[in-house]
């Protein structure tokens, strides 16, 4: 890369020009790692979403949710049913076999056995996709909670 | 059912401007997902008869073709929930699928069962309609239908088929009986008690047949139930009788030895006309056209039956089925588009059709359901009343006119045949 015109015997001549290619080197070195980092600064911004309690906007098509308490009692939207009618109820629910798809909130605490059992009741009612609804501000505060137990 | 005390209390003309009108016929007609609460009531006499009240109900909206009646085991209501907009939980309406909700409730009042039914919008949980009638407790189905009706009206702005008149034969003992019931075969009443009674007629205020009874089989009719009397005898045997909408006219099959030909006769019989005259061949079934100008019947002329089509007047035959080998009971729809016919197919089952009087297209309404056979049409050509053998027995049916929404009527096991349908 010999861009420079020094060859002469050193001290005869001044350097008129600038020796650019350093600085190319460094331009490059320097492109190199905004396009690695670039990506990596987008994925790793921390924004505070705004926290809710409220219920979620009613969307023109509502999807049924399965929840399941902390003591146990199942409920098809607000209305509490026997685990044993689940399956009859479900599948004389019209928008059950329309959408074939429900949502499922179950207490963290509960027993695998009985989230299963609720699923299994979904599943021959004919309700093929069981979505899990999932509570996200809520992991940290699980651990701690376990620890805490322990 | 004049002595039905018709009220109607209160009728909420502001909903009218942003009311859902359904538009019945289309491709994209779908039947609207309603929920019909079980009957509430206000004492033990109405406790006694609110399932009948219910079933008659649940009945009207399911066959009407207008409504997926939602299945009482899935609803998550509590049992105790009002019958007013505020005292709703709506949204455990809406988990079930339901887009309209009927309540109902019934009271006694002397002699008479009162009921009031509202009717609710689901997604918008607002009431749309009250209506309340009195009757007599033995027309209490009857009651339930004139509130399904204000329903289908609130719905359609059309009359539904509720109150309509449905007709018969049915196997007996010694032969066949002609029947007239309620649109859902209920309330039924038998007009003949011996003899073999077929092919039965309705016309405004009875029925007409053909009977045995006088030996030959020639045509009778019988007025408010009364007894038969004879209305045309004619050659050897007169026998698919059909009256023109406005009811004047009468078109018959008169057998005459070798053939059968067509004669149209004024309603009572009298001034009996031949329209066709083939001399060596069948001309049976004759069917109106709504505006009584035309005839559709049936005629093996061309070596096997099919349909055709001519004026009232015997002239412009046309052949209107060019398929199959076996089609036969023309029944012109009262909207005038289509003829639904019984047509044999390649596997030899006897199933319904449709064709286009204009274009002939031909449209299959039933399928891989045993032999469904004798279309009639409802007085509003939404609906079609026929028999079918899935069951084992033949048995009635009713469908709409795309053939969707196929059900059994709620009636006894039993042969029947050549239903007839009318106002």
């Amino acid at each position: 890369m010999g861009m420079s015109t020094g060859r002469g015997a050193p001290g005869r001549t001044t350097m008129s020009e600038i020796n650019v290619t350093p600085m190319v080197d460094v331009m490059l070195v320097l492109l190199i790692i905004f396009m690695v980092t670039a990506p990596l600064i987008q994925q790793g911004v921390k924004v505070n979403l705004p926290e809710t309690k409220a219920a979620p906007v009613e969307s023109t098509d509502k999807k049924l949710v399965v929840s399941i308490d902390a003591n146990k009692k199942v409920f098809i939207g607000e209305a509490e049913v026997q685990l044993a009618d689940l399956e009859e109820k479900l599948k004389a629910n019209a928008k059950a076999q329309k959408d074939k798809e429900l949502y499922l909130h179950a207490d963290r605490d509960l027993p695998y056995g009985i989230v299963v059992d609720v699923m299994a009741a979904a599943q021959r009612a004919g309700v093929t996709n069981v979505g899990m609804i999932t509570d996200p501000m809520g992991a940290g505060r699980t651990s701690k909670e376990d620890k805490k137990k322990k | 059912m004049s002595r039905l005390a018709f009220v109607v209390l209160a009728f909420p003309s502001f909903a009218l401007a942003q009311q859902k009108v359904i538009e019945i016929s289309g491709a994209n007609f779908r039947p609207m997902p309603l929920a019909v609460a079980a009957p509430m009531t206000q004492d033990d006499a109405a406790k006694k008869v609110a399932a009948e009240f219910d079933s008659a109900l649940v009945y009207d909206f399911s066959a009407c073709g207008l409504f997926q009646v939602l299945e009482r085991k899935g609803y998550l209501a509590d049992a105790k929930e009002g019958v007013t907009a505020g005292s709703i939980a709506f949204n455990r309406w809406s988990d079930v699928g339901a887009e309209a909700l009927v309540k109902t409730q019934l009271s006694t009042e002397g002699d008479t069962i009162r009921a009031d039914l509202r009717l609710f919008a689901v997604g918008a949980g607002r009431e749309e309609l009250k209506v309340s009638e009195v009757a007599p407790a033995k027309n209490l189905r009857r009651l339930a239908h004139k509130l399904a009706n204000a329903v289908y009206r609130f719905y359609t702005r059309e009359t539904g088929p509720f109150e309509t008149r449905i007709a018969w034969s049915r196997k007996s003992q010694q032969g066949r009986d002609v029947y007239v019931a309620d649109w859902d075969g209920k309330n039924a009443q038998r007009i003949t008690s011996d003899s073999v009674n077929v092919l039965p007629a309705l016309l405004p205020g009875g029925v007409a047949f053909t009977s045995y009874r006088q030996k030959k089989p020639f045509l009778f009719v019988s007025r408010g139930g009364g007894e038969p009397t004879l209305l045309l005898a004619k050659g050897a045997m007169v026998t698919g009788a059909a009256f023109s909408h406005d009811g004047k006219r009468l078109a018959v099959s008169v057998s005459e030895g070798e053939n059968a030909e067509i004669f149209v006769a004024n309603a009572d019989g009298s001034d009996a006309k031949k329209v066709t005259d083939t001399k060596f061949f069948l001309n049976t079934s004759p069917t109106w056209s709504p505006d009584g100008k035309k005839l559709a019947f049936v005629s093996n002329r061309a070596g096997n039956p099919q349909i055709y089509v001519m004026g009232a007047d015997g002239l412009g035959v046309k052949r209107l089925t060019f398929q199959g080998n076996y089609n036969t009971t023309p029944a012109w729809s009262p909207r005038g588009d289509v003829i639904a016919f019984t047509a044999r197919d390649e596997r030899n089952a006897f199933d319904l059709f449709t064709v286009n009087v204009d274009s002939g297209k031909i449209v299959r309404l039933t399928q891989d359901a045993a032999n469904n056979e004798e279309p009639a049409f409802s007085p509003s050509g939404r609906l079609i009343l026929f028999t079918s053998t899935r069951t084992g027995a033949r048995q009635l049916h009713v469908m709409t006119v795309d053939g969707n929404n196929q059900l059994a009527l709620p009636v006894d096991k039993g042969d029947y045949a050549t239903p007839d349908w009318a106002e």
